[in-house]
């Protein structure tokens, strides 16, 4: 790819740019004690910290990805009238959708979900999530919502792209293309894939695209030292690893010409990677929570340990400058997800206990540390789940109408945003799509979806592909 | 007044003289409707086009010179903008480059070596930027050429080859190759001066990691350095250039380009059986020196010209490179094959035509001269097109092969039966034994992953409103993109037999010098890093323009003359004084007024591809297995990375385990796993074409080298290998290491401080440091 001349990604020419270039790897300023030059957090360098194009209300995102497509009928969207037809055929009155498995015949499936009001707000949320309930204030629920494919991979990679093929940059790397990173020893783009196995879309769908890799997302992995490379071989010690470095550095300046620019990134690069080794484990250790915030999140129980610990995660990076984290729940066979074809009571039951006092904990812990104001939060799936059944007790895919929420990040909640007809089949008061979702986010990080661009095969491809429109209701 | 402010074609193609006279009359008889022309048009007639005329045109349009790239003898040309960016930006003054330069601002000065212009022309370009940037034309060309087809037919990419000579320079002995000549011209030009010849050891390790991929060995380096026959540089690139390895290197680089992946992406990420078997073929065409015109054509149409010949057939497997989504359910199969579709005839345009054609799927091209009817009428071509999986196994194999397939199909079907009416728990336990099933399904026969023409399935090709797929448009037949042909080109029938072998004749007809651009400018970027057209996939309007057009043209010239074939032209690139010369530019100014050494008044160092550097690193380790073709190689990776597969069983690591030590293009290249190595070190992304890799420096890249698997398991094999070689000595262990890893003696200080690390460390320590080097990344 030929360098771009905008400002977003300046060509790594001049001595500063390639510094900068070679220490923000992991995201960040520049150690300036380290590189021993003056002024350089006002040269710009690929992840240095950028101006806004507007005022900026969120600094970071954590994305809490429902992998799988979570109901909408059983969570956040009542549907009173699918109960009544319950066991019918779709009346012919809310027209047609295609569904990946079930046939034209279907039949109309209730939910035994019971729905109640939270907060002042009095929005209906199902009791499936008490916990998520009792923070309805600050959730903007969007009940519209609708993507383009009705497949797992195709409606993952639009999720997180806003295009329906792999190959283009998620959202994480455009945010990240976008603003720079905030944080000196801590990867600015983090995903925490679920342990109990992958998603449909693969890696890709998290990947940097045609953006270049210093935009690239880094997969946390389960375990004590969730990222590759940060911790150390085996045999080598962290005062062995110093003097190598050491070594490194004396036989690499022994050739050196000092205005070798792209040589000086090298080697520095090299101290910020030592730096990283050093730093970063003491964000990642949750041993010295305390047990409140353990409790709050649910860590040590189940079947909240899991997902809690990656929600506590999340907040630590956050608070220490990551820009975007996604954690994930769900992932392996679509049974392990949200995906419930066979059973939606099972399903939800089960991933709803995983999740729901993990999301609540999330919520009120930024809060209390004020870090809600600066922090997106955004929850949703690639798509929602069918009104029919399919094999008696489950739902199959959904892309036509379905439930997301966001709170944080200057968004403001207690309300809730558009509607589905009267069976949850679709979006049709205020329909939003995943392009209005995603120009939402850019608008809340101060980002404009039209100069966030970056050439691609002969165009200027953005991440709203075609245009979104932010959502004015809750901005 | 300039009527034809709009169009400056070149007049050498009587179509085009055509073109000037319709235009003209669109022109004249829309002046004479609109008798009196807008308030901003008469401004910019009276004030800015004269200043223009007289003090830009020079340099800046058509009719003369195109510097920089930069066109303003039209407002589209204004708008583009040229290297430094848009000249002018209507209603932003402080944005458009042009007013900067006419005040002498941000390091511009135009017009160069003269005085400013006078400040109250500067007021008038601001007014005029301010209140829109008016000219004449463009709505007048719209009328007539409504997607711009006719005025590109100008654009320089669509030109025929035009006859050049090597220009004369002042320094005539430094030439040694008519490449030279037109580099030295330029500099010469510029005031630059050119740089010094590299060293020997230098230039060995430069050609010999450009023609193979691999480091020199360092009695090679011995022999060669020591060589004083006049003829020794050639004889060594001979050998290069007739070694196997030249393949292995030079067709990673047409893989980047086709995006060459083995399994199909999206969720299930199927691999596609034996798709290895095109990456063989492109090695060992290019190991032949298969001209470029029978390389294409097999690859377009190879089963349509010679449905016998194995060879052919393999070389169609380009068509199922690209990702393909396959689902279960109720598929949407004119979807899905529209998907196909477009797959297949966007990487036509990136890879052969270096054109995006790609954005016109959904509507004309806003930037490029390709109508949405042209797309389609490309994708024509491939309408009957099929994936045919070729079974090379003998009939016996094939049986049992048959009968153990549906053995376990049988099986997984009658599961399936008894899992649709479970629920829960049971579900997914059947489920389980599905998969499990699955997995033991016999691994392919021998096959060749091609593809034919069915034309009783041919998918009837319509131009299709906004690219969506069931809203159809017009009906079309096969035509290659207006831009390319005459307006009396007629489109063939939607039904014609053998569709790929004319687009295929088409293609590669001697005279049609834009895929030849495009091919030779790819050669010519991996040998220099950087293309004579920087973007090498986009030599449409929005593309860069050359910086040495006459040498492009000379070395496409020189291509057709050799038979369309490339061995010649490497030799005479790597053994021109312009290849020779040092990284270290001699002219001081050379950094500041050429950054990106676009003139070439030095050899501009690169980085090791990640490819490259794990195969330096294999041979320097002494672990290279040079064994060559065959099936991909799975080596181990981190197992959580395993597990973020779909199918985490899809990765079954190849058992021998000196195959892990093959080079890296046969390594499995699966769409959904990419090594962490590679992705650290800017290796495609897979999913679509890539032009030029990138250059990245970060933190995780040295973390990898650093503490990698990779980096460290061959650091042990090479500390090993010190040890074997030098023994106890750590005077010879160190001289033997530098002389493996960098090829060069280590100098007095570095012997000073390797034998005062070695003193105190582990061996393996210092093995890794050694690759750890910058000189170890960086080919010189």
């Amino acid at each position: 790819m030929s360098p771009d001349p905008r400002p977003h990604h300046l060509p790594t020419r001049t001595r500063r740019e390639f510094v900068r270039d070679a220490c923000c790897g992991f995201g960040g300023l520049a150690l300036a004690s380290l590189l021993h030059e003056e002024h350089l957090r006002a040269a710009p360098g690929p992840l240095s910290v950028k101006s806004t194009h507007l005022p900026a209300k969120a600094k970071s995102v954590i994305f809490l990805f429902m992998a799988g497509g979570p109901s909408h009928i059983e969570t956040f969207d009542p549907k009173p009238l699918l109960n009544k037809l319950n066991g019918q055929v779709r009346p012919a009155e809310f027209g047609e959708a295609k569904y990946q498995f079930i046939q034209r015949d279907a039949r109309l499936l209730g939910t035994q979900r019971t729905f109640r009001k939270y907060g002042e707000s009095g929005i209906e949320v199902s009791d499936l999530f008490p916990n998520i309930g009792s923070c309805i204030d600050d959730i903007a629920v969007l009940r519209s919502c609708h993507g383009d494919m009705v497949v797992h991979s195709a409606a993952q990679y639009e999720l997180f792209s806003g295009r329906t093929v792999p190959g283009f940059p998620s959202m994480g790397s455009w945010m990240l293309y976008g603003l720079g990173a905030e944080s000196q020893s801590l990867p600015a783009y983090v995903v925490m894939p679920d342990p109990k196995g992958a998603l449909e879309a693969g890696q890709p769908m998290y990947m940097n695209g045609f953006l270049p890799a210093i935009y690239q997302p880094t997969m946390f992995r389960p375990g004590r030292r969730p990222v590759l490379n940060l911790d150390l071989p085996a045999h080598v010690d962290s005062g062995q690893r110093r003097r190598t470095l050491q070594f490194i550095r004396d036989l690499n300046e022994a050739t050196l010409d000092p205005a070798d620019a792209e040589f000086h990134a090298r080697i520095n690069a090299y101290d910020v990677a030592f730096r990283m080794q050093s730093e970063a484990p003491a964000v990642l250790d949750l041993s010295h929570e305390p047990q409140e915030t353990l409790d709050l999140y649910g860590v040590g129980q189940e079947p909240t340990h899991d997902y809690g610990r990656r929600c506590l995660l999340a907040r630590k990076l956050v608070e220490n400058g990551v820009r975007f984290v996604c954690v994930v729940s769900g992932g392996g066979p679509g049974n392990m997800q949200w995906d419930a074809h066979g059973d939606i009571e099972e399903n939800h039951l089960r991933k709803a206990s995983e999740t729901d006092q993990p999301v609540a904990g999330l919520l009120k812990d930024l809060k209390r540390r004020g870090l809600l104001d600066s922090t997106l939060v955004v929850w949703g799936g690639e798509f929602g789940r069918s009104p029919e059944a399919e094999s008696g007790k489950g739902r199959d895919h959904h892309n036509l109408g379905f439930s997301m929420w966001m709170a944080g990040g200057g968004v403001r909640g207690g309300q809730v945003v558009g509607a589905t007809d009267a069976i949850g089949l679709r979006a049709i008061d205020r329909p939003y799509h995943f392009r209005d979702i995603h120009a939402t986010i850019l608008h809340q990080l101060g980002l404009d979806q039209h100069q966030l661009t970056y050439p691609h095969l002969g165009r200027d491809e953005r991440l709203t592909f075609v245009e979104g429109n932010v959502i004015r209701e809750i901005v | 007044m300039n009527r034809a402010f709009e169009f400056h074609v070149t007049l050498r193609r009587p179509f085009a003289l055509r073109i000037i006279a319709t235009v003209l009359t669109v022109l004249l008889s829309n002046s004479i409707v609109r008798s009196a022309e807008p308030e901003d048009i008469r401004f910019f007639r009276e004030k800015i086009e004269p200043v223009l005329k007289s003090e830009c045109y020079g340099c800046h349009s058509r009719t003369n010179k195109v510097q920089g790239g930069l066109l303003l003898d039209s407002r589209s040309g204004m708008l583009r903008g040229g290297e430094s960016g848009p000249a002018v930006k209507p209603g932003k003054v402080a944005e458009s480059l042009l007013i900067q330069a006419l005040r002498h601002e941000g390091g511009l000065a135009m017009p160069p070596k003269k005085a400013k212009v006078a400040e109250s022309t500067v007021a008038d370009f601001v007014q005029w930027i301010e209140q829109g940037a008016a000219a004449p034309g463009s709505e007048a060309v719209a009328e007539s050429d409504p997607s711009g087809v006719k005025a590109a037919r100008g654009h320089w990419a669509f030109q025929p080859l035009q006859p050049v000579v090597p220009p004369a320079v002042h320094e005539s002995s430094w030439p040694d190759s008519p490449v030279d000549a037109f580099v030295l011209a330029r500099l010469e030009q510029e005031s630059l001066q050119h740089a010094a010849p590299a060293s020997r050891h230098e230039w060995i390790r430069r050609v010999t990691f450009d023609l193979t991929g691999l480091p020199p060995e360092p009695d090679e380096i011995d022999d060669f350095v020591r060589d004083e026959s006049p003829d020794a540089c050639e004889r060594l690139v001979d050998r290069l250039l007739g070694s196997w390895q030249y393949g292995e290197r030079w067709a990673q680089h047409w893989l980047d380009v086709v995006r060459f992946a083995e399994t199909e992406g999206y969720e299930y990420d199927r691999t596609v059986p034996d798709a290895w078997r095109y990456r063989d073929y492109v090695i060992s065409s290019l190991n032949r020196d298969k001209p470029f015109d029978r390389f294409i054509t097999e690859q377009l149409a190879g089963d349509e010209l010679e449905p016998d010949n194995t060879e052919c057939l393999t070389a169609t497997i380009f068509h199922r490179l690209g990702p393909v989504r396959r689902n279960a359910g109720n598929p949407e199969i004119a979807l899905s094959r529209n998907e196909v579709l477009t797959e297949r005839t966007d990487i036509l345009g990136a890879a052969l035509l270096g054109l995006t054609v790609g954005c016109a799927r959904c509507h004309n091209h806003k930037l490029e001269p390709i109508t949405q009817k042209d797309y389609y009428q490309l994708q024509a071509y491939l309408a009957a097109m099929d994936e045919h999986n070729i079974l090379l196994a003998d009939a016996a194999a094939q049986q049992e092969w048959e009968a153990e397939t549906r053995r376990l199909k049988d099986q997984m079907a009658a599961l399936q039966k008894r899992a649709r009416l479970l629920t829960g728990e049971e579900r997914i336990r059947l489920t389980e034994m599905i998969e499990q099933l699955e997995d033991q399904l016999p691994a392919p026969l021998a096959t060749i992953p091609g593809t034919h023409n069915d034309f009783s399935k041919r998918t009837p090709i319509h131009v299709l409103r906004r690219g969506v797929w069931d809203n159809k448009g017009e009906l079309v037949g096969p035509r290659p993109p207006s831009v390319l042909v005459p307006d009396d080109y007629s489109e063939l029938p939607p039904e014609t037999s053998a569709p790929r072998s004319q687009l295929a004749a088409w293609l590669v007809r001697p005279d049609q010098a834009l895929p030849l651009r495009v091919y030779v400018n790819r050669l010519w970027q991996n040998h220099f890093g950087l293309g004579l057209v920087k973007t090498a996939n986009d030599f449409g309007l929005k593309g860069d323009r050359p910086r040495h057009p006459e040498l492009l043209e000379w070395l496409t010239a020189s291509f057709l003359r050799n038979g369309m074939q490339s061995k010649p032209l490497h030799r005479a690139i790597v053994l021109s004084s312009t290849y020779r010369q040092s990284n270290r530019p001699t002219d001081a100014r050379a950094n500041r007024v050429d950054p990106e050494n676009r003139l070439l008044s030095h050899f501009s160092r690169r980085r090791l591809s990640a490819d490259e550097l794990r195969d330096a690193m294999l041979a320097v380790a002494g672990r290279l297995n040079r064994q060559d073709g065959g099936r991909s190689v799975i080596i181990p990776v981190d197992q959580e990375l395993v597990q973020l597969l779909y199918k985490p069983s899809q990765w079954q690591v190849t058992p021998d385990v000196r195959q892990h030590d093959r080079r890296s293009i046969y390594l499995m290249a699966k769409r959904n796993l990419r090594l962490p190595f590679m992705e650290n070190l800017d290796a495609p992304t897979l999913q679509s074409s890539c032009a030029r890799r990138d250059t990245s420096t970060h933190a995780p890249q040295a973390l990898e080298l650093l503490n990698g698997s990779v980096s460290n398991g061959l650091a042990r094999s090479f500390s090993d290998r010190l040890q074997l070689e030098a023994g106890q000595d750590l005077e010879r262990v160190v001289n033997m290491a530098f002389l493996r890893a960098l090829g060069r003696p280590a100098t007095t200080i570095e012997r000073q401080k390797s034998l005062e690390f070695l003193r105190d460390e582990p061996p393996t320590e210092f093995a890794l440091a050694l690759f750890n080097l910058n000189e170890f990344l960086y080919v010189p």
